[in-house]
């Protein structure tokens, strides 16, 4: 490798590292409540990193990575063979892409959030985490922690907007930020 | 909508638990509303923070998946955003490898696992390595040498020290709310924290409501309060990320206060921070006052008819004596085998003995019979590696004599044998009462003090640990022995091998014990708690 690719590699690492959780955020929007979100951006990512070559330096890269994100979504939900009632409108993946495109708050939000995450009672903060280590549905998952599959859905929906409360009063106190 | 309707939608969509009428009608609010956009977005974020943390944990068990692996151990010490550091790392490693068309798709970085399965683990990133006057909020409890938990720490008052494992030193004064997130990583809400940082940890990090701060080397110090936030540089120095405002590099003596979003240099103070050695200092005169008032105690304790015999394991002449002066039968002194001298509990050397060399144990004799009992010791467990661990054991297994052990399990092990054979149908020889499992390997070199009584007259047993009761239990009718004798006897070990037959079981305590007590009354609940208060180190 030339020391000038190489020098080209790290700044388009650079790039791609810094887009990463709008990218992911993107992917996610695109297909709410889907356990295979998280497989679509990292399937985006080898595919960003396979055309690296064909990305233009000083182009837009967040807007070129988000449509090979798109294409990624579509790619997934034609082999899925997905359940269409449950794809939002073309004008709403549209307003969503350009809305998480430009704006570049949600990594203070995220890291809010992450802060607001420790300050919860440790139980309350593992019952929530390990809702995501599995892959099981709520209902199996209730099973798992003994309680009832209603209780828990409430218990978790509470302790979700418990932290965005708290990230709000973080991001109101940061204020100027 | 309602804000809380909405919510409901949002979650019901994100748990895949959403039905399409309301799929519609989540679509239709997204897609006129901004806020009910944000708010999904922001309940996004917080997803693919959980989902990330959850990797995180699945990481630290034994059984990890394939793909995870690399990233993990890439990721394990160092900040970044949620989600961020996987594929950073990820790419990273191609770089380094320089195999640029190695795909990344989930199974490709395969690192085979060794087999850990049953290895012992633990949890936390931090000990506790000193403390004074602490006054822990929430019930939480934490004594020298234990493990943090994790999640936030309320320290209402006093000073208390911690080791991180990443070999960072930090001096925490209350009032202050903290969390350990890393061995690498403090979160500070409140208080005055110093942290002094190790070769090994630069790059330790705290951060604050105000920003963050990222050790380049030795010792810093933050004070977070409603008014505002300061850092100061005691040595060394540091990059200080004020939020919203530029990085600074901060040497040894700047200090900057930042209060309403507006920054003042001004000038670092040491002596507005508790440090390690002043910590010390004030442990060490904390400890000598300590000690000075056992040795108060132990004096009071003398006088106490009901004290049967008393030891403290200062052994020069391989002797100790038995300190109760005031009963009408005392035990003997102790005569002193194999054991090696130790540190006591208050790190004084040679004041107790080491009990792990092959057959160590204190030899006694204690004449006399008994309706009650009450055993106490101070010990420090290194671990529990024999099937029984003596604490005290009368030589044989006479009628009317206790054994007082410890399973391997962590369980406390008290007898006192009622029959010879042959038994009654469905009888044994005796009744054992066990404590709840109170070890385990966490508690390793911290010194306990273990009681148990046997209450004759109200017919029941109870255990304790630091003074506070492990467990009580009715004597059953049958097995209540109210002649107990004791007779010849050894501390942390059991029997002597007999003529023609050297072979003997290895019940030896793996440990140290630096003083043991034995009364023929039942103390009370209150009278334990108030040894344990005066004694504890």
């Amino acid at each position: 490798m030339s020391e000038q690719s190489s020098e080209s590699e790290a700044q388009f690492v650079t790039e791609l590292t810094a887009c990463q959780l709008p990218l992911t955020l993107y992917i996610r929007s695109l297909l709410p409540g889907d356990s295979a979100a998280g497989d679509v951006a990292q399937q985006t990512n080898a595919k960003i990193w396979e055309k690296r070559d064909e990305f233009e330096p000083g182009t837009n890269f967040k807007a070129w990575a988000f449509a090979i994100a798109r294409y990624e979504v579509l790619n997934y939900r034609k082999q899925q063979a997905r359940d269409a009632r449950f794809v939002f409108s073309q004008e709403l993946e549209k307003t969503i892409a350009s809305e998480i495109e430009h704006t570049d708050h949600f990594e203070e939000r995220q890291e809010a959030l992450r802060l607001c995450l420790q300050e919860l009672r440790p139980r309350d903060r593992e019952l929530l985490v390990s809702r995501y280590a599995t892959s099981a549905t709520l209902a199996e998952y209730a099973e798992v922690v003994g309680r009832s599959a209603g209780g828990l859905k409430v218990t978790l929906h509470r302790l979700r907007t418990a932290l965005l409360e708290c990230m709000k009063r973080r991001l109101s106190k940061w204020g100027t930020a | 909508m309602k804000n809380t309707e909405l919510r409901q939608l949002i979650d019901a969509a994100l748990e895949g638990q959403i039905s399409e009428a309301d799929f519609l009608r989540l679509e239709a609010e997204l897609s006129v509303d901004p806020e009910a956009r944000q708010e999904y977005y922001d309940r996004i974020l917080l997803t693919q923070l959980l989902v990330a943390e959850a990797d995180e944990m699945a990481g630290e068990q034994p059984a990890v998946t394939p793909t995870s692996r690399t990233r993990v151990a890439l990721r394990h010490w160092r900040w970044a955003f949620a989600g961020m550091a996987s594929v950073c790392a990820a790419l990273l490693a191609i770089m380094i490898l320089q195999q640029p068309d190695t795909p990344l798709i989930p199974g490709q970085s395969q690192v085979a696992e060794a087999d850990s399965e049953r290895e012992q683990e633990s949890s936390g990133y931090a000990i506790v390595s000193g403390q004074v006057d602490p006054i822990w909020a929430d019930e939480t409890s934490l004594t020298q040498g234990s493990m943090v938990p994790p999640g936030e720490l309320h320290l209402q008052s006093g000073v208390a020290q911690f080791e991180l494992f990443s070999g960072v030193t930090l001096v925490v004064e209350g009032e202050a709310r903290f969390s350990i997130l890393s061995p690498m990583e403090v979160l500070v809400t409140q208080g005055k924290v110093r942290a002094r940082v190790p070769e090994p940890a630069q790059g330790f990090r705290v951060l604050t409501d105000a920003g963050e701060v990222v050790d380049l080397g030795t010792e810093f110090a933050v004070d977070v309060n409603a008014d505002g936030s300061e850092v100061h540089v005691l040595d060394g120095e540091i990059d200080w990320h004020p939020r919203g405002l530029p990085t600074q590099r901060l040497e040894q003596g700047d200090a900057t206060r930042l209060a309403g979003g507006v920054e003042v240099p001004i000038a670092a103070n040491s002596a507005q921070f508790v440090g390690p050695e002043e910590l010390q200092q004030r442990l060490k005169s904390r400890t000598e006052t300590r000690i000075s008032r056992w040795e108060a105690t132990t004096g009071e304790l003398a006088k106490d008819p009901e004290l049967i015999a008393h030891y403290q394991m200062s052994s020069s002449q391989r002797r100790v004596p038995n300190l109760a002066e005031a009963t009408r039968e005392p035990a003997s002194e102790g005569a002193v085998v194999a054991a090696a001298p130790a540190a006591d509990r208050w790190g004084r050397p040679a004041q107790a003995l080491d009990f792990s060399p092959a057959g160590s144990r204190v030899r006694v004799h204690v004449p006399g019979e008994y309706q009650n009992l009450t055993l106490i010791c101070w010990v420090k467990i290194n671990s529990l590696d024999r099937w029984y661990n003596s604490l005290f054991l009368t030589d044989g297994h006479e009628l009317g004599e206790p054994h007082w052990q410890i399973m391997d399990d962590g369980r406390l092990f008290f007898s006192v044998k009622k029959y010879d054979p042959p038994f009654k149908e469905g009888m044994r020889d005796k009744h054992i009462f066990y404590s709840p499992k109170f070890w385990d390997t966490s508690l390793s070199g911290r010194w306990l003090m273990l009681a148990t009584v046997y209450d004759g007259t109200q017919k029941q047993v109870t255990h304790y640990l630091n003074g506070s009761i492990l467990s009580r239990e009715q004597i059953p009718e049958e097995y209540l022995v109210d002649t107990i004798h004791i007779g010849d006897a050894s501390l942390c070990n059991w029997g002597l091998p007999s003529r023609n037959q050297p072979r003997f079981a290895i019940r030896n305590l793996n440990g140290s014990l630096d003083e043991f007590m034995l009364f023929s009354e039942p103390l009370s609940e209150q009278k334990i708690q108030e040894l344990y208060n005066l004694g504890k180190p």
